[in-house]
């Protein structure tokens, strides 16, 4: 591409003076915050690479890529910028199309970014064009690793709360197996010594590594997740610990509980709660990305895993209508939208799409139980950020371009309609899927995006 | 991996072709769409305007003379020039409201073979309502603004799209536009009814031109769509065209007693026929509303 995303239509832009501004804060300015909220590899990145990319197409070359779309009507946009978040670093949209263009994923994200996009509206009311000729949606996007987002929950544990959970997580589900190394050093390990930072650090190191060959194999319940990533304002020495044997947790004198409860203290003050602030920070509108193939890659134990910690996840945000006075005088915002996307619906071959969508339903039960009898709109998406599959033979198959650049045909056996009906001992392994050449018009011609928007303009 | 301890229900095999490519998707409906122009009848509706005209200036010049002259006997020459230029007027405005009529007929069979689109949010699967809007379609005439609009529509189909998405969407690119187009037409006809009634010298050539142009709305708004020539008549349409003219005469007839009330005067003319202007254009807006209405 031969001119970059980032920079469109940025230089259109004649500073507004503040006074319209104002003016246009009372009259025209619609703002919709969305948070997103995705584990690791769930696509977050994609989902806002190519929602940029199509409204950049849409507005400046007229694409007709989400025709579903209507509350933005092409005839009233007049133009749409980016513009950097405060307090965040851009969004790579640049970057990721180069990756792609090179024929690669973009890479993992290891930091927050943030961005705004405003898309500029001609005001179509005589009396409201004579104020302010324009009038602005402005959305407002954070990404980030989906590592931090499983660490949410443990804001409200404590850290003896948090060390038994995680090892009645680890003996039983799919983590089992993972953990037997772990759960052998910790055996193993002599807690009678002093915890010196040396041995803290063994201990803390240990228990990276099982983080992370865990989050190989595809478990979800990753935590704290942010141990995954380095991050300068993340010390593992002061901030690291682990789960403690219950010898020593239910000794409230142990020098080791002492030093792990005043780490995880740190942890969650230092780290969390502001990150909580600032990258989950108050949002209106809630895109909850999940992954369903991954969990189908795995077993049925990785689905129900999967369920279980979205559940988790939605305990940590607040839920229901919020009103004028709390919006504007105290600003604070409930969360009153929820679209439960299924990503990567391009790589499930039309038969499978519905049973697609009911596994969906069924992995959000638990997250939806969590609004209670609050007002929260909600309705489940399949979308894809890329249709990087073709059709296959039969209604059942998908083709694709693989890693070594062969172009594969992958049928597939019927999905389970429930969660229960997956055979525990059979698995749909991922495809190994390819960035395809003509990777545009792929993203331009993605399905459900339009859907998506549509609802969480309304 | 433990992954090999389960059974894979995806079986892969690698084909010979090569990977297709996506073309990028197609951009908005320029407005590249033209009315096209009324053949042989510009020709008439030229003389009808032209004549037109020069009547009402004949007759300005008449009533200033037989005002100045009102106790003189009428000249016999103008009165025969103004015959005849008002008899050329009434020709032509009759030949064109024939072939208005010819044309009027093809809205009906439009009318009468469509299916609501509520109706159509009902059906089952996205192949019956593509069936039913194919049908529908299929009545567009080539190259007309419902055929452009649905060409483009067609492009705008996704395989994930449901009943429902296909007809909001067949609503939103298709019926919507057309119907806006509609609208502008009959925007501007309403505004030639008012003004050829503005400039009609009397009952019976401003009886012909409402005729003319109510017709003519009707054919112009069937070209929007298309609609190729039908058989029998549209009686609900005739009704309110019929209405519409039988309104206008009565409204004339008033106007006329209230100027002979006040006197035959070139202002007193000039009010009676802005009202009548007035009338014209609201009763036209009356027919082409209906017409949309049935379209619709
Ligand atoms: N086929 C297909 N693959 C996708 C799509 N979106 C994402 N992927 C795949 O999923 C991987 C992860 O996507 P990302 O968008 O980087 O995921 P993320 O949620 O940002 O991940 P983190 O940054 O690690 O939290 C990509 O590298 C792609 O391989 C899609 O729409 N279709
Ligand atoms: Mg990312």
């Amino acid at each position: 591409m031969d001119e970059k995303v980032s920079e469109w239509v940025a230089a259109m832009r004649g500073a507004p003076d503040a006074s319209r501004q104002l003016l246009a804060g009372w009259l025209g300015k619609q703002t919709h915050r969305f948070t997103i909220t995705g584990l690791s590899r769930s696509g977050k990145s994609m989902l806002f690479t190519s929602l940029m990319t199509m409204l950049k197409y849409r507005t400046e070359a007229g694409y007709e890529c989400l025709p579903l779309l209507t509350r933005l009507p092409t005839s009233l946009v007049d133009s749409m910028y980016m513009e950097p978040l405060p307090g965040f670093e851009m969004f790579p949209v640049d970057e990721h199309l180069a990756a792609l263009e090179s024929g690669k994923w973009p890479q993992a994200t290891d930091t927050a970014y943030g961005f705004r996009l405003i898309v500029r509206l001609t005001e179509q009311g005589r009396f409201k064009r004579w104020l302010m000729p324009y009038s602005e949606v402005v959305f407002e996007f954070i990404d980030y690793p989906g590592e931090w987002v499983t660490d949410l929950p443990l804001l409200e544990k404590t850290y003896n709360q948090w060390s038994d959970s995680a090892w009645a997580q680890q003996s039983g589900g799919p983590q089992h197996r993972f953990s037997t190394r772990w759960r052998e050093f910790i055996q193993d390990f002599d807690f009678e010594q002093e915890p010196t930072e040396a041995r803290i650090a063994e201990v803390v190191s240990e228990y990276r590594a099982y983080l992370a060959e865990a989050k190989r194999e595809g478990i979800t319940m990753l935590q704290p997740g942010s141990f995954l990533l380095e991050n300068d304002s993340l010390s593992l020495t002061s901030m690291g610990f682990s789960p403690l044997p219950s010898t020593v947790t239910s000794d409230p004198s142990h020098p080791w509980l002492k030093a792990f409860t005043a780490n995880f203290s740190a942890f969650k003050k230092d780290w969390l709660a502001p990150l909580k602030d600032k990258v989950f920070r108050e949002a209106d509108k809630q895109i909850i990305l999940i992954d369903v193939f991954e969990g189908l890659n795995h077993s049925r134990e990785h689905l129900y895993q999967l369920k279980e910690t979205l559940s988790h996840l939605a305990e940590t945000f607040v839920y229901g209508e919020s009103n004028w006075l709390s919006r504007t005088l105290l600003r604070r915002e409930k969360i009153s939208k929820v679209a439960f996307v299924g990503s990567k619906a391009d790589s499930v071959p039309v038969s499978e799409r519905d049973a697609l969508l009911s596994l969906l339903t069924q992995l959000t039960e638990g997250a939806r139980a969590k609004f209670g009898d609050k007002e929260v709109d909600f309705e489940h998406f399949l979308v894809s950020a890329i249709e990087a599959t073709d059709e296959g033979e039969a209604r059942n198959a998908v083709r694709y371009r693989n890693q070594h650049g062969d172009y594969v045909e992958a049928s597939f056996e019927p999905f389970p309609k429930t969660l229960k009906d997956m055979e525990s001992d059979t698995h749909y392994p991922v495809l190994d899927i390819n960035v395809p050449k003509d990777f545009l018009p792929r993203i331009l011609n993605s399905r459900g995006m339009d859907r998506l928007l549509q609802f969480l303009l309304g | 991996m433990t992954e090999s301890a389960y059974r894979s229900k995806v079986s892969q095999k690698t084909l010979e072709e090569s990977q297709p490519e996506h073309a990028m998707p197609s951009r908005m409906a320029e407005e590249n769409w033209q009315e096209r122009p009324i053949s042989g009848g510009l020709s008439w509706g030229k003389v009808a305007l032209i004549t037109g005209i020069a009547s009402l200036l004949a007759l300005l010049v008449y009533n200033a003379v037989s005002g100045l002259l009102a106790d003189f006997e009428r000249y016999p020459i103008t009165s025969s020039v103004l015959g005849t230029l008002l008899g050329i007027f009434v020709l032509s405005v009759s030949i064109v409201i024939l072939r208005e009529l010819i044309a009027y007929r093809r809205v009906n069979r439009f009318i009468d073979s469509r299916q609501p689109l509520g109706a159509l949010r009902e059906l089952p699967t996205v192949a019956d309502v593509d069936r039913a809007l194919d049908s529908q379609a299929s009545q567009f005439g080539r190259h007309s603004f419902a055929e452009h609009c649905y060409r483009h529509y067609q492009t705008l189909k996704r395989d994930d799209q449901s009943a429902k998405e296909r007809v909001d969407l067949y609503q939103h690119h298709v019926q919507q536009p057309v119907q806006a187009r509609a609208s502008s037409v009959l925007k501007r006809e309403s505004m030639t009814a008012g003004s050829l009634a503005f400039i009609s010298p009397n009952a019976l050539i401003q009886t012909l031109a409402v005729m003319w142009i109510s017709l003519r709305t009707i054919r112009r708004m069937a070209q929007v769509y298309g609609l190729r020539p039908g058989t029998a008549g549209n009686w609900r349409l005739v009704n309110v065209l019929v209405q519409n003219i039988a309104a206008q005469s009565l409204f004339d007839l008033a106007t006329d007693e209230v100027v002979n009330q006040i006197s035959g005067t070139l202002s007193a003319k000039l009010m009676e026929n802005s009202a009548e202007a007035v009338a014209a254009g609201a009763l036209n807006v009356r027919l082409g509303k209906a017409l949309i209405k049935l379209l619709r």
